[in-house]
């Protein structure tokens, strides 16, 4: 409790510009040009979000079904992960979950927040993720246990077009999600 | 003895939360269901391209992809899915992925914490689909969504 009073203290004294950036120091995220990117790298509890904001817990955060967070050893602020390090279109949980209640340092870049919508903190890119004192790994883990799952949807092109899920979707409602029609009237006006 | 089973009973539940369970609100809201990622992060664009018909495709990529959904209310703010009406697979679970960009009226919990709101729906009062029709300003977002061999079977049909 204490070394989190002084943490908060310490921020707080800090000018406007320095809390910009206030746990960019020591990262190697690399850049993904996002709105107000910003390099952080801190240490972290792992956390299933939904048992800590409301107590409905499940074994093991959930075991992959579940967002995860962190909870910022520096001033106890859950931070929210929302992708992973892969260009892919995937998330963080997947390669959060093995370090499920565990302390782990990560280095990724914040974005978005009040620059989006008012008075809203950043959501977080993890891009590197290890036990405290660990080897660093990178949080590209997510495609993996994708092929896992999906074993029979093995092929060409990333696994967003194999996805048997989001094929089944586009199928019955098409690429708009207003139904085959409509993506045919658009695709004629359009090309 | 019956008092003291009761607070035994209350201190053991209590024991079991973790330390720093958010306060809720209970509350009622319309909004549409996003990627959340590509709306704060501008990777594809302003927060304006990549919601509705022009971003859906690629919300069902990142809602199955375990990139959180959001509703987006008619307030502005953004609110994380942490679990809808008996289903709390939030990262990549069926049901999140076949709401994506809908609009939804819903009923739940409303935590803040730490500057980001968390939704724990209890119902979904009514569904209106996807009635956002951005891709009449936009197109599809990103712009190869719909494949080439599919462009080129429409176009051959005439």
């Amino acid at each position: 409790m204490f070394k989190k009073i002084i943490a908060i203290a310490c921020l707080a004294t800090m000018p406007v510009h320095a809390q910009e950036g206030a746990f960019a120091e020591g990262s190697k995220a690399k850049s993904w040009n996002l709105t107000a990117q910003e390099k952080a790298r801190f240490t972290a509890r792992v956390v299933d979000v939904l048992c800590e904001l409301t107590g409905d817990c499940a074994a093991e955060c959930g075991k992959g079904t579940r967002q995860l967070g962190l909870i910022r050893e520096a001033d106890g602020a859950l931070i929210f992960p929302t992708k992973n390090g892969q260009p892919l279109f995937t998330g963080a949980a997947t390669d959060l979950q093995p370090y499920c209640g565990k302390t782990v340092e990560v280095d990724g870049l914040l974005t978005g927040g009040d620059e989006i919508t008012s008075g809203m903190s950043k959501i977080y890119q993890v891009q590197r993720i290890r036990e405290v004192g660990g080897e660093w790994g990178r949080a590209n883990r997510w495609t993996k246990e994708w092929a896992k799952k999906y074993p029979g949807a093995k092929g060409k092109g990333p696994w967003f077009r194999r996805d048997p899920r989001i094929k089944e979707e586009i199928a019955k409602d098409g690429y708009l999600g207003l139904g085959e029609e409509q993506d045919k009237l658009f695709i004629k006006d359009l090309y | 003895m019956y008092r003291t089973v009761l607070a035994s009973l209350a201190l053991s539940a209590l024991a079991a939360l973790p330390a720093q369970a958010a306060e809720g609100k209970r509350i009622e809201i319309k909004g549409e269901l996003i990627d959340t990622w590509c709306y704060f992060s501008g990777v594809m664009g302003g927060p304006e391209s990549v919601v509705g018909t022009a971003h859906h495709t690629c919300a069902m990529w990142c809602a199955a992809g375990g990139i959180p959904v959001g509703l987006l209310g008619e307030d502005g703010e953004v609110y994380m899915v942490l679990k809808l009406p008996k289903d709390d697979e939030s990262n990549g679970g069926e049901t999140f992925l076949t709401l994506t960009n809908d609009t939804i009226e819903a009923e739940g919990m409303h935590y803040k914490r730490d500057g980001i709101n968390y939704l724990v729906v209890s119902e979904v009062i009514s569904n209106e689909g996807i009635p956002n029709k951005t891709h009449e300003d936009f197109g599809v977002i990103p712009g190869n969504t719909i494949p080439k061999s599919i462009v080129k079977e429409v176009l051959e049909e005439g």
